[in-house]
């Protein structure tokens, strides 16, 4: 569908606002793979993955109105409303409930909470970049970016004081930053 | 904590991976709008984490695509697309009408409290002015009736007072008419007496003064009047007027002011 137009994000973002439909079929085409990449990361199941992903553009397509240029760019704005779906849908009862009914391998090596309710995702993108972490930074990042828990939660989880925790998220991104640059 | 080293805090990353507080959240915002370089190494961030999404980029099944623009832009059922499209829309169109609406709202506000002033104002210097011209109808109608009344009445005589030795510049008019025995006294000048002492005019009938009636001191300080009515008289050669004690005197007693024959 029409791929040689392309629009400044400026544009795209007008057109969006405006309901304009070519404007987000065009979105869709340009972004829906690199957002997939972002749910994939957090939800392994692809069924599932595919859900989230169908509801983050219409998620898009409902609060493009929200959407402040002056606060970031329109993909980290997406980018955000795909995690935000992705772990809602991970943290969400049914979803557990589901990942009870299967046979949940022994992950003999971990002692992230919370990882043990999880399948492995694929590594890929920024969660493949969490692998050249060190330990103690990765399962931050794991715990507050793709499982989204606060910093209050992980401060109970692993028994932590809630100022460390941030002290080490600041200095564990300080270090992503540097190994995706 | 200098600008560097905010940067470099891990803030950046922070929100832009969306794990900011809202309170880290606003101070961002904040710098990103004082410090250019924050701003920019926002930016730069989220080009570097747009970058590595699209390398990183895994195609979702293709049919998705239609069900996502079914599920937002359903073209077959026309009415749905009010259900899904119109929250919205309408929620959008209605922030912005809302705001034009309490825009106007204030303005028409402000409007109507300046004009409220405004025709308050107006309205009493229009009472104002009303009074005014009453008053001044009003006194209007009286000088006209006294003037009929002295000129259109042949029965009306005149007497001119002059001024006496004591004060030459004073002159006061009487007039009376001879039927209905009615005197009226125009005080044209007279000084302004002591607060103890009060004018009196007589009527001098065969060399006997006779009392016509005291002179309102209100006269001397302000409240004018072009005539005065005082008592009735039935026959007089010559009036005069004296300076009395307040209240008056059965015989003229004091200074005589002003004096005049018919």
């Amino acid at each position: 569908m029409n791929t040689t137009t392309t629009y400044s994000e400026q544009e795209l973002v007008a057109l969006l606002q405006q309901r304009n439909d070519h404007s987000f079929s065009y979105l869709y085409d340009n972004y829906s793979g690199a957002l997939f990449g972002v749910v994939s990361a957090i939800i392994a199941d692809q069924e599932t993955a595919r859900d989230v992903l169908q509801e983050v553009f219409v998620n898009i397509w409902r609060k493009i109105g929200s959407y402040d240029p002056a606060k970031g760019r329109l993909f980290t704005w997406m980018m955000n409303v795909a995690r935000n779906a992705a772990i809602d849908k991970v943290r969400s009862r049914g979803y557990q409930d589901s990942l009870k009914n299967h046979a949940i391998p022994d992950n003999a090596d971990t002692n992230i909470a919370g990882s043990a309710t999880l399948p492995q995702v694929a590594d890929t993108g920024l969660k493949k970049v969490l692998t050249k972490l060190k330990e103690e930074h990765r399962v931050l990042i794991d715990m507050s970016y793709f499982q989204g828990y606060t910093h209050d939660e992980i401060s109970k989880i692993l028994e932590i004081p809630l100022g460390t925790v941030k002290t080490r998220i600041r200095s564990a991104l300080t270090h992503l930053r540097t190994m995706i640059k | 904590m200098n600008v560097q080293d905010y940067i470099s805090s891990g803030i950046v990353e922070s929100y832009v991976l969306g794990l900011a507080s809202p309170e880290e959240q606003s101070e961002f915002e904040r710098m990103c709008r004082q410090y250019p370089e924050v701003l920019q190494a926002r930016i730069d961030f989220e080009l570097v984490l747009e970058q590595q999404a699209v390398q990183n980029a895994i195609a979702p099944p293709p049919a998705l695509k239609q069900q996502v623009m079914n599920a937002v832009l359903p073209s077959e059922a026309k009415i749905i697309p009010i259900n899904t499209d119109a929250p919205a829309a309408k929620a959008n169109w209605f922030k912005y009408a809302a705001a034009a609406c309490a825009i106007l709202l204030a303005g028409s506000l402000y409007w109507n409290i300046s004009q409220y002033n405004r025709t308050q104002k107006l309205q009493a210097s229009y009472d104002e002015v009303v009074k005014d011209y009453d008053s001044t109808a009003f006194r209007l109608s009286e000088i006209e009736e006294e003037i009929a009344m002295l000129t259109l009445n042949p029965n009306i005589r005149m007497a001119a007072m002059k001024g006496q030795k004591i004060s030459p510049a004073s002159f006061a008019t009487v007039f009376w008419d001879t039927t209905s025995n009615d005197v009226y006294l125009q005080v044209n000048n007279l000084p302004k007496p002591a607060n103890d002492k009060q004018y009196q005019l007589w009527a001098i009938f065969n060399g006997q003064p006779i009392d016509v009636g005291m002179i309102d001191n209100a006269v001397f300080t302000g409240e004018k009047k072009l005539l005065l009515q005082m008592k009735n008289v039935r026959g007089a050669q010559t009036f005069a007027i004296t300076l009395e004690k307040k209240g008056g005197s059965s015989t003229p007693q004091g200074d005589m002011y002003t004096l005049g024959n018919l």
